[in-house]
């Protein structure tokens, strides 16, 4: 019960929750070894649980990022097979690790990024393929699955519990899961926690027109079921260059170790929390810096991509509607909107409050 | 205006002056409830979900039980509403059947100043002063969770009321403790009402509440709050995690006036508002340790009878002066034999 500490039954319990750093007075870092690893667990154990996954029942999936990673670890635990569909430009190092879990990695011809849809309407055409083939298959679907968000209530737990109340919570938005899930869930007991959604330019999510994106690990070309955008109160858009730039100094400053959507985070994190001195605040930072030693951790490699050359601004720049957010740093009032309400230009506020 | 009210107490929760000629005795007590503080499904140990509560206890109204042993009886038929009482004996004496030399059936009296049918606890109060009238009758103190245990055989779901020793996340319908919270409540007053006068709820034949998955996930966050709250001493948190608990529960039994007292009690700068799950009293928290005590709660004890309901409680209050009028039923039952 209190302070008995016991070991864990597998890696992926190990490693799922965050571990809460202290960044300013009122700021905290939930820093994940592999944030996807909560989805990815509770999803894979309920299935389990359910009696969907049998002996023969092959897990597959569409992705070339972390969920990917996370569900090769738990399907290692289950002993399950896991098929993954993959853009050609997976990275080799995910890749590597990916199939030393046992892992099959599918990745759609490059020819396939010019047809209708891209790679994404190829990779699901893939995948619909291969579950044709398979006598018993299971989806985990992260973009669509209701358990995916739940799964985060085990986070809002802990922030609770070593917290207390969370005024503030600010993250990477992807499938909407994490962001959503957490926020949600601390509402119960909380509701006027707010949520502060980081994405990048670009990025459709909250309304941005879709383009080439330069950051890695943040953005969507489209709009997952998952993202309930009535989450947030405001959202941000960060460049490559501001969210490296961020990375490194969460380094430097606070000895932690993380990706790039973790910088970018942590840039609208601590400029928030400077001037909400009250308002007790975490940043959601999800991943580890490791696959970005090469590049994002490489000061010639920033130099030479022009990232090191970019002054970042102290405040970000309040645009009037998403769709005009083009500088390096943005910020829009979201006012916890559905996306049509934003998006259509219809305001159903109250004129006084506009 | 609360002078019967302290005749009552005092004849209820102190031990009896005479017994007959000759007979020995077992006494025991029970001190009612306020509903809870929580309720839901929660993970115990091991994983496995269970139904379970954080019991609000009321220890200045109880049940007292005299056991008037025999030893040339078994069962004999008692008043019908006193069933629970006659399964607790019963399976106290069973518990206690290794004793030296255990009574063989016997008498329960019961006196009670706990209203009946609005979820504070009358039966649950009832059935543990029983048990523990039984085992000190043969010399024992029953474990805590002991008494828990058959409390929960005898009427199917109890609240925490006989672990009065710390705050427990208690499965009500397994009769086990999931998890220790911490020695004591933070400091808190707690002014209760009736939300719905009139309305009686049997708490067994209203069916257990139909979670969904969403709301397991809320559940575990409730717990956590709760868990640091008992921890830190923190009353505001204590009163968040009170107030979520009442409203998911707003879809099972609904209480009519939960949203005006609600309203109430942030009026009055209180930290929230906690309910019976099954039952139809609530009770507005505050501080204990906020400044104008004694006038808040003047308020909002006007402030009910405004809403024209009747005040059940003022618990966490003994050392304040003020006399509020919460008179209950007091009823005696004698001759339930076991």
């Amino acid at each position: 019960m209190i302070g008995l500490r016991n070991g864990y039954q597998e890696a992926t319990e190990a490693y799922q929750l965050p571990r809460l750093v202290r960044l300013a007075p009122n700021l905290y870092g939930a820093c994940f070894t592999l944030m996807k690893l909560v989805p990815a667990r509770f999803i894979l154990r309920r299935a389990a649980e359910a009696g969907l996954l049998t002996p023969e029942t092959v897990i597959v999936e569409t992705t070339s990022g972390t969920f990917g990673l996370a569900l090769a670890m738990q399907a290692v635990h289950l002993d399950r097979r896991l098929i993954l569909v993959s853009d050609p430009v997976i990275d080799e190092r995910l890749y590597r690790r990916l199939t030393d879990l046992g892992a099959v990695v599918e990745r759609v011809p490059a020819a396939a990024g010019a047809g209708v849809g891209g790679y994404q309407a190829a990779r699901l055409a893939r995948l619909a393929q291969i579950r044709a083939e398979l006598p018993a298959s299971f989806c985990p679907e992260q973009y669509t699955n209701p358990d995916n968000p739940r799964s985060y209530a085990a986070v809002s737990e802990l922030m609770l519990e070593a917290l207390g109340q969370v005024d503030c919570v600010i993250g990477p938005v992807g499938s909407g899961g994490s962001m959503c899930g957490t926020v949600t869930h601390l509402r119960t007991v909380v509701p006027e926690c707010r949520a502060i959604g980081v994405d990048t330019h670009a990025s459709v999510l909250f309304g941005q027109p879709e383009g080439k994106r330069e950051l890695r690990g943040l953005g969507m070309g489209m709009l997952p079921a998952n993202l309930d955008h009535r989450v947030f109160d405001h959202v941000h858009w960060c460049s490559a260059s501001v969210a490296y730039q961020a990375t490194r100094q969460l380094h430097q400053r606070h000895s932690l170790f993380m990706g790039p959507t973790s910088g970018a985070a942590y840039q609208v994190a601590r400029w928030w929390a400077e001037a909400n001195p009250d308002a007790l605040t975490v940043v959601m930072l999800p991943d580890e810096g490791y696959r970005y030693q090469d590049n994002v951790y490489d000061d010639g490699w920033l130099t030479e991509h022009g990232h090191h050359q970019v002054t970042v601004p102290t405040t970000p720049t309040q645009v009037d509607h998403p769709a005009t957010a083009s500088g390096h740093w943005d910020t829009y009032d979201w006012h916890r909107r559905a996306y049509d309400e934003v998006l259509t230009g219809l305001d159903t506020r109250p004129v006084s409050a506009r | 205006m609360s002078k019967p009210v302290l005749r009552y107490l005092r004849k209820v929760h102190s031990p009896p002056r005479s017994h007959p000629a000759g007979a020995e005795v077992g006494v025991g007590y029970a001190p009612a409830h306020h509903g809870e503080l929580l309720q839901g499904v929660f993970e115990d140990s091991t994983g496995q979900l269970r139904r379970a509560l954080v019991t609000l206890l009321v220890p200045d109204r109880g049940s007292r039980a005299i056991f008037h042993p025999s030893q040339d009886h078994w069962g004999v038929v008692g008043t019908p509403e006193l069933i629970k009482v006659r399964r607790a004996a019963i399976l106290a004496l069973r518990e206690l059947s290794t004793h030296p030399t255990p009574a063989k059936g016997g008498q329960i009296e019961i006196t009670s100043d706990i209203p009946r049918g609005i979820g504070m606890g009358s039966s649950t109060s009832d059935v543990t002063a029983t048990i523990r009238a039984v085992a000190n009758y043969h010399g024992v103190t029953l474990p805590r969770e002991a008494v828990g245990r058959l409390a929960v055989q005898a009427e199917c779901a109890s609240d925490s009321i006989m672990i009065d020793d710390r705050v427990v996340l208690f499965a009500h319908r397994d009769g086990l403790v999931l998890e220790s919270l911490g020695h004591r409540l933070p400091p808190i007053v707690v002014v209760g009402c009736d939300t719905d006068p009139g309305r009686i709820v049997d708490t067994l034949r209203f069916p257990p509440a139909d979670y969904h998955d969403d709301d397991l996930a809320a559940f575990r966050v409730l717990r956590a709050g709760l868990r640091r709250a008992v921890a830190t001493d923190d009353v505001a948190l204590l009163g968040r995690v009170a107030t979520a608990s009442a409203r998911l529960n707003q879809r099972f039994l609904p209480k009519p006036n939960l949203p005006p007292l609600l309203e109430l009690c942030q009026r009055l700068g209180g930290a929230g508002v906690q309910i019976a799950h099954s039952g139809t009293v609530a009770g507005l928290i505050f501080d204990a340790r906020q400044p104008h005590l004694a006038h808040t709660i003047d308020q909002c004890v006007e402030g009910i009878a405004a809403l024209g309901l009747g005040l059940t409680a003022v618990i966490g209050a003994d050392q304040l002066t003020a006399g509020w009028h919460t008179a209950g039923p007091v009823a005696t039952h004698p001759g339930v034999a076991a």
